[in-house]
């Protein structure tokens, strides 16, 4: 398969009466990007803000944070299952606006943990996030929405939004092009260690309302037997982001930086045979069930040689990264596991959630549940007021328009991902 | 302005005298003694020795934390200090442990940095390692130059103004343990580094699948093992405890149990915890707990059970340890201390744990 992502620098944006790019800057007409997003009858307003850089702005409320992108030279192909028609991602042309983003919050929400970005201050040294353009999208309910589905509403909203950004950046210069071209049967692979990506996408004890978030095709994965998926489905709209901030969003499927790792080596180091997609699983049954299928996949049909197996946010995830690992040494495929240290007090090696003495390569993510505390006074608050609480769980009473506050990583936008793409260990002091 | 040293020392290095003198109480110099001169020649201009306090290991040995709150800190206080240190106490038992006393009664009190150094199996150790700076020594005092020295460098660094950008996602400044050769506190931080999760964990892989030699980047703890207590054989005399890691907590949560990390236990009267209550365990979603907590741990059947004669009784206290993304140790540490408890009140035959 072989996808050419065409990249569109972003290094300002503006309000104008045409939607367009020129020079870097992505110029918006907010009333037409309103009449996109306001198609759903759900939705009964948006405000539409920018922020850049440097500014002291406080985003607040935040569900999902995702890249401008569209496909190109084809019709109804984007997101399939979620604004497109049903096909196969990650194949032709995809525009994408590198350094964009778009940033979807949600003030009516009953959810007590919501993520924040701010752009300036300390907090905007720790996550790549801040140092982007962002569009923020603040979303109001109609009378015909409810709370569960209306967060897929938005999130939809807003991909839709990206795809009319995208597109308006038609004729704009791009800046560069990546290809992400991989099959098993290249030549150039033949002899190489066949290797796989166990990607847990999900795990069901986030469940909101008892109601699963739709993050593949259109659907919801918890329960759902471990899925075989190209390498290039991830990144180009297979998936996409939880409704809610769990170091985990739309931009960072986008930008896998697993499935980029593996695939930048396939043909040189690797043979990048495939990614098996799974959901973490709160009953043993299923676990048991998901990690033999994983180990017979990985072994008998894709025939690997090792595997990474990424784990998605929580403590119980662990035990399904546990029995499929062990699962997968038992059948004779090679895994390096993650763990994702989940306490500040302890060492390493009594924070672990697992112990198969089978597992002998573990991989420390960095811990998603470290709480910064952080100085800055906004004068601006997107998605929320002064007066919108903060989740502490340490149960301290805190605002947006403190001027210090003490977050957990995984709120803050952008700061940690469960994907690999963070500069991140989590260490002994 | 010179930031202000005091600093903690035995009968012996404050010359006062040998295993003799043991038993002697507490005195106080306003100068620098013994290696507290050397400390203050390590230490600079920037800093200033303003006195010596010295007690005898004897004198401390009966009851450590209590001599160092009540007798030493009170004399430590009018020197206002800005650093504190102790020692350094090499392998010596019972100097190990009033160098931890003293350093956490200090650091406890006035919030300053306080710095000991020991052997790393040295008892002092184990006890203050959590809460204390203790620079790693070997078991004999001809390393006193070189501790010295290295107790310094880590005052140096801890009393500093930290302007350059923070390598840490907390944005503390927390020394490197290996740089500074301290032994490491069981704290955990996330750090940057240079390259991403996602190319450490490839090359590794591949380092496994080629043969090659690889490493961890985490050697986890064994759990132990046990064989499982024998069966309760008379169900209807036996009395049963609940404990649970699933967050219930009177409502108001008095005792401030964390939604996350908690290390804390409580022994709650069962029956008004389950008429007013709330959850405290940010694991999953407590809707269902929070409309009737039997779900969690099911009070209403094991009373009709009791009512019906199949089971001897209930306990009428809940013994709740709010658990989401905790330490494993400290879990075992609480088990034995609930265990202790049941045992001591002698009102329960078994326990059903229950989780979430």
């Amino acid at each position: 398969m072989r996808l050419e992502m065409e990249n569109v620098k972003i290094t300002d944006i503006q309000e104008a009466d045409k939607t367009h790019v020129e020079n870097g800057v992505l110029y918006i007409n907010k009333k037409e990007l309103e009449e996109v997003i306001l198609e759903d009858e759900k939705i009964a307003s948006v405000e539409i803000n920018f922020a850049k850089p440097g500014q002291n702005v406080r985003i607040l409320n935040v569900q999902d944070v995702q890249e401008p992108r569209c496909k190109v030279g084809v019709e109804n192909a984007d997101y399939p299952g979620v604004v497109g028609n049903f096909c196969i991602a990650g194949q032709g042309k995809t525009r994408r606006l590198e350094g964009a983003a778009i940033v979807v919050s949600n003030p009516t929400t009953r959810r007590v943990e919501n993520g924040l970005l701010d752009m300036n201050g300390e907090s905007a040294q720790i996550t790549p996030y801040s140092k982007k353009c962002i569009v923020s999208l603040t979303y109001y309910p109609s009378e015909l929405a409810e709370e569960r589905p209306f967060e897929e509403n938005i999130k939809r909203a807003s991909l839709r939004a990206g795809v009319f950004l995208a597109r308006a950046a038609e004729g704009a210069p791009v800046d560069s092009v990546d290809v992400y071209e991989s099959s098993p049967l290249d030549e150039k692979a033949q002899g190489l260690p066949r290797i796989g990506l166990v990607l847990q996408a999900y795990t069901p004890q986030f469940d909101y309302m008892a109601v699963p978030d739709k993050i593949i095709y259109g659907t919801a994965i918890s329960g759902m037997l471990p899925t075989v998926l190209h390498p290039n489905e991830v990144i180009d709209g297979g998936l996409v982001g939880w409704n809610a901030m769990k170091a985990i969003d739309t931009l960072s499927f986008q930008n896998h930086a697993m499935v980029r790792e593996m695939l930048s080596r396939h043909g040189k180091e690797i043979n990048f045979v495939g990614v098996i997609c799974v959901t973490a699983n709160t009953m043993l049954d299923l676990r048991m069930r998901c990690s033999s299928m994983v180990a017979g996949i990985a072994k008998h049909v894709l025939c690997l040689d090792g595997v990474v197996v990424e784990k998605i946010l929580g403590g119980m995830p662990h035990a399904d990264i546990s029995t499929m690992g062990v699962a997968l040494e038992r059948a004779g495929v090679k895994t390096a596991t993650f763990t994702t240290p989940l306490t500040s007090a302890g060492t390493l090696g009594d924070t672990i959630l697992y112990n198969d003495k089978e597992l002998d390569l573990i991989i420390n993510a960095g811990n998603p549940f470290e709480k910064t505390t952080f100085k800055f006074k906004a004068d601006t608050f997107y998605g929320g007021t002064a007066e919108t609480k903060i989740y502490s769980s340490e149960q301290v009473p805190q605002f947006a328009g403190d001027e210090q506050i003490r977050v957990e990583q995984y709120l803050i936008a952008g700061c940690q991902d469960h994907c690999g793409s963070r500069n991140v260990i989590t260490k002994e002091f | 302005m010179a930031k202000r040293v005091v600093v903690f020392l035995n009968q012996f290095f404050g010359q006062i005298g040998g295993e003799e003198m043991a038993s002697v109480g507490f005195s106080v110099k306003d100068e620098p003694i013994g290696p507290a001169v050397a400390m203050k020649m390590n230490l600079g201009d920037e800093f200033e020795v303003v006195g010596t306090v010295i007690a005898g290991d004897e004198y401390f040995a009966a009851a450590p934390d209590k001599t160092a709150e009540e007798e030493g800190l009170p004399l430590v206080e009018p020197f206002k200090p800005d650093l504190f240190l102790a020692g350094p106490a090499f392998a010596a038992g019972r100097y190990t442990v009033s160098c931890g006393a003293m350093c956490k009664a200090v650091s406890k009190a006035l919030g300053i940095p306080v710095i000991t150094a020991m052997d790393p199996d040295a008892p002092g150790v184990d006890i203050y390692k959590k809460d204390v700076y203790i620079v790693k020594t070997g078991n004999n005092a001809r390393e006193m130059p070189k501790t010295v020295k290295k107790m310094c460098a880590l005052a140096k660094y801890l009393c500093a103004e930290h302007t350059e950008k923070s390598n840490m996602f907390s944005l503390q400044y927390l020394p490197d343990p290996a740089e500074f050769d301290y032994i490491k506190m069981d704290r955990l931080y996330n750090i940057f580094t240079e390259e991403t999760v996602a190319k450490r964990s490839v090359d590794k892989l591949l380092q496994k699948v080629r043969g090659e030699k690889y490493e961890t980047e985490v050697e986890p703890d064994r759990f132990e093992t046990f064989p499982a207590p024998e069966a309760i054989k008379d169900m209807s005399k036996c009395r049963i405890a609940f404990a649970s890691d699933g967050g219930l907590v009177p409502k108001g949560n008095p005792d401030k149990m964390l939604t996350r990390s908690n290390l804390k236990w409580k022994a709650y009267d069962i029956e008004s915890l389950y008429k007013d209550y709330e959850v405290a365990h940010a694991g999953y979603f407590n809707d269902y707990v929070l409309e009737d907590p039997n779900r969690l741990a099911p009070l209403n059947i094991l009373k009709e059970f009791v009512a019906e004669g199949k089971l001897g009784g209930v306990s009428d206290l809940f013994y709740s340890m709010p658990a989401c993304t905790t330490v494993s140790k400290q879990g075992t540490a609480n088990g034995i201390e609930m265990a202790k408890m049941m045992k001591e009140r002698g009102d329960v035959d078994a326990v059903i744990l229950t989780s979430t």
